[in-house]
């Protein structure tokens, strides 16, 4: 029995000595990993190889699904990362609260790539603290073989006739924009009225819906379940590369919103160095056109544009004209109370 | 009545003190009960007395606030609505998985070994894959709309994706074997002298089922029916890619709070502790039920 117990604790004692110095070792090497915090289908696995193969530099990548996720990692200290991926409001908000490192542009001259439209926005003005990703906006996708009438707009979408035929991407805020965009009031403006308002929109819209997907609304039109649906510009860009005489792209004539997404470096970063190459090697042309490949939404950098198909070019869904960009809202961030307020009403609106 | 049984109980093997090398043997077990079951859902019920900052992280002020926001006829419908189809999936999957897995424990040897395999078989893959796999099934360009249509059967594709359909056919497929197995333990140990017995006791088929088989079987029966029943009701996946996101559950709800708009992990937290109540109160009705039926 003593000897049985003996053996145990040996045994046991063995195993937690080998996970120590594991653990170690992990953190030794951590110097030589970059530890990449980003959406879902955003970074192509290509582009991470050839960066490892440049520089020797290894890069562990975890993704999240929406802003909110990754706001509530970074806020609350969990993980430590060296980049994240955040949309323009969210990095405002980061911004705001001192939760990004400020870049050393000196070591990003690759930031010149990027057309002067796409660089210092509101949400940045000096590009101090991101570095543009890809940009987007949101549209409508309608399958023309299915749908014989004209669609212009939100409001001549959500008709009866197409009751059951629509899809939507999951996103509460997006929905309150466009009933907002509607009734031509400010998609900023997240006040009870303002809600009060956009709710009586969407509640003759929400019938009409018959599925709401972020991650992959063309699936649903390629199976036939769908053949109209307000969508992300690079879904829609798949959609028209798949079948163009299928599938037509409308911007909303009431208006629509552009996205920038960004890289940026969160404060308490341990690998900031290597951040910082990553920016500049993912604004390389050639890298830019690895990207743009794989997710056809806009590409903010014009040497990737003069090297990519001009097919792909021409998709009105990736390429809006620089007249039709002018229009496009973008997103200011909301406080707590305001978005627990757009989460209330949509999961009202859900469950009616 | 329980009286007469207790010193029955007491003079069994079972209550023998488990000594060091039990507690030892028990050990990893306990590790890992503490790590992952106790110490979160103590972290989640602590949670739900807190409030969150924009960055939906807590804020350490005690309040009650999360659980009298549960009480919103909104939360308390989708809560009603959660109970229902999980209700509905569990009843379902008994109905089906009874039969199933009588036959499975009655089949000899060698087909019993590989009917159990074809049970699990669906394990060996991504619970993503299996649910997308449906897609490809129930779309309007689907395999079945194809089939009906080209035997005749219906004219016009039928819509079966995205609706309450879809949802309760995703869930009865994706935990008909945690019904199916508990009940085929039952039915296996069932001894089939005691069927012949009610037999030669003037019992016919029906009577000797429903006196005999139901009874001995019925904690097999239980057990498959709360496997279900309890993750089917936190479930959340299955609504939003069956269901299109058209059909909350309060799974749905949840993680809207932890990773979505509602920006709320405290409220979450509350949903989730509220949950825990209800399978632990009906858990304890079923206990306090088969007690009195001893």
């Amino acid at each position: 029995m003593k000897k049985h117990i003996f053996l145990l604790i040996a045994t046991l004692s063995g195993l937690v000595n080998s996970a120590v110095e594991i653990w170690a070792q992990d953190n030794q090497s951590q110097n030589q990993t970059l530890n990449i915090y980003c959406w879902t289908e955003y970074i192509p696995q290509s582009v991470i190889d050839a960066f490892t193969e440049r520089t020797g530099i290894r890069v562990a990548v975890a993704n999240y699904a929406s802003n909110e996720e990754m706001l509530a990692k970074i806020g609350a200290g969990a993980g430590s990362y060296d980049l994240i991926q955040p949309s323009d409001y969210t990095l405002a908000m980061l911004k705001a609260d001192g939760r990004v490192e400020k870049l050393d542009l000196s070591k990003i001259p690759n930031l010149a790539n990027i057309a002067p439209e796409f660089r210092g926005l509101d949400f940045d003005p000096n590009n101090e603290y991101s570095v543009p990703w890809m940009a987007g906006l949101v549209g409508i996708v309608v399958n023309v073989k299915e749908v014989k009438r004209p669609v212009t707009g939100y409001t001549d979408l959500f008709k009866p006739d197409l009751k059951g035929r629509i899809i939507c991407v999951d996103d509460p805020r997006e929905l309150v924009t466009w009933a907002l965009y509607t009734l031509g009031k400010d998609i900023n403006d997240i006040s009870p009225d303002a809600l009060d308002a956009a709710s009586g929109v969407l509640k003759t819209w929400m019938p009409l819906i018959r599925a709401f997907d972020s991650d992959s609304p063309k699936q649903a039109f390629l199976n036939g379940d769908v053949t109209a649906g307000v969508v992300w510009s690079g879904e829609a860009a798949l959609l028209l590369r798949e079948d163009p005489d299928t599938f037509k792209w409308i911007l909303p004539s009431e208006g629509t919103h552009l996205f920038l997404d960004n890289l940026a470096i969160p404060k308490g970063a341990k690998n900031i160095e290597a951040a910082h190459r990553f920016m500049n090697f993912v604004l390389e042309p050639q890298v830019g056109k690895m990207i743009s490949e794989e997710f056809p939404y806009t590409n903010p950098n014009l040497g990737a544009r003069k090297l990519l198909d001009p097919a792909d070019l021409a998709n009105p869904a990736s390429y809006p004209s620089a007249e039709e960009i002018k229009k496009l809202g973008m997103f200011k961030p909301i406080d707590g109370a305001r978005a627990a307020a757009i989460d209330r009403l949509i999961t009202d609106l859900r469950s009616r | 009545m329980s009286d007469t049984r207790r010193p029955r109980f007491d003079e069994g093997r079972a209550l023998r003190s488990p000594g060091l090398r039990g507690w030892l043997l028990l050990s990893p077990l306990i590790v890992w009960l503490v790590l992952f079951v106790v110490f979160p859902t103590f972290l989640t019920v602590c949670a739900s007395f807190f409030r969150t900052d924009a960055y939906n992280s807590l804020v350490f002020e005690f309040t009650l606030s999360n659980y009298t926001r549960i009480l919103d006829p909104l939360y308390l419908g989708i809560i009603g609505r959660s109970l229902w189809l999980a209700l509905l999936t569990a009843t379902l999957c008994l109905l089906v998985g009874y039969p199933v897995a009588y036959f499975i424990g009655r089949v000899s040897g060698e087909w019993k070994n590989i009917l159990l395999i074809a049970v699990m078989l669906p394990f060996w893959t991504s619970f993503l894959i299996r649910t997308y796999a449906w897609f490809q099934i129930l779309a309007t360009k689907g395999f079945l709309n194809a089939a009906l249509l080209s035997l005749g059967w219906i004219s016009e594709p039928l819509d079966l994706q995205y609706t309450s359909f879809s949802v309760v056919l995703g869930l009865v497929y994706n935990y008909l074997p945690f019904a199916i197995l508990p009940i085929y333990g039952s039915v296996e140990k069932l001894e089939s002298e005691l069927v012949e017995a009610a037999y030669d006791l003037g019992a016919d088929p029906r009577r000797a089922f429903t006196r005999v088989v139901l009874p001995l079987t019925a904690p097999g029966m239980v057990a498959g029916f709360l496997l279900v029943f309890v993750p089917a009701l936190g479930m959340f996946a299955i609504t939003t890619l069956m269901g299109g996101g058209k059909i909350l559950m309060i799974g749905n709800v949840i993680q809207n709070q932890f990773l979505g708009m509602g920006r709320n992990m405290a409220f979450g937290s509350a949903l989730g502790t509220m949950l825990l109540a209800i399978f632990l109160v009906s858990m304890w009705l079923i206990a306090l039920v088969r007690r009195e039926e001893r």
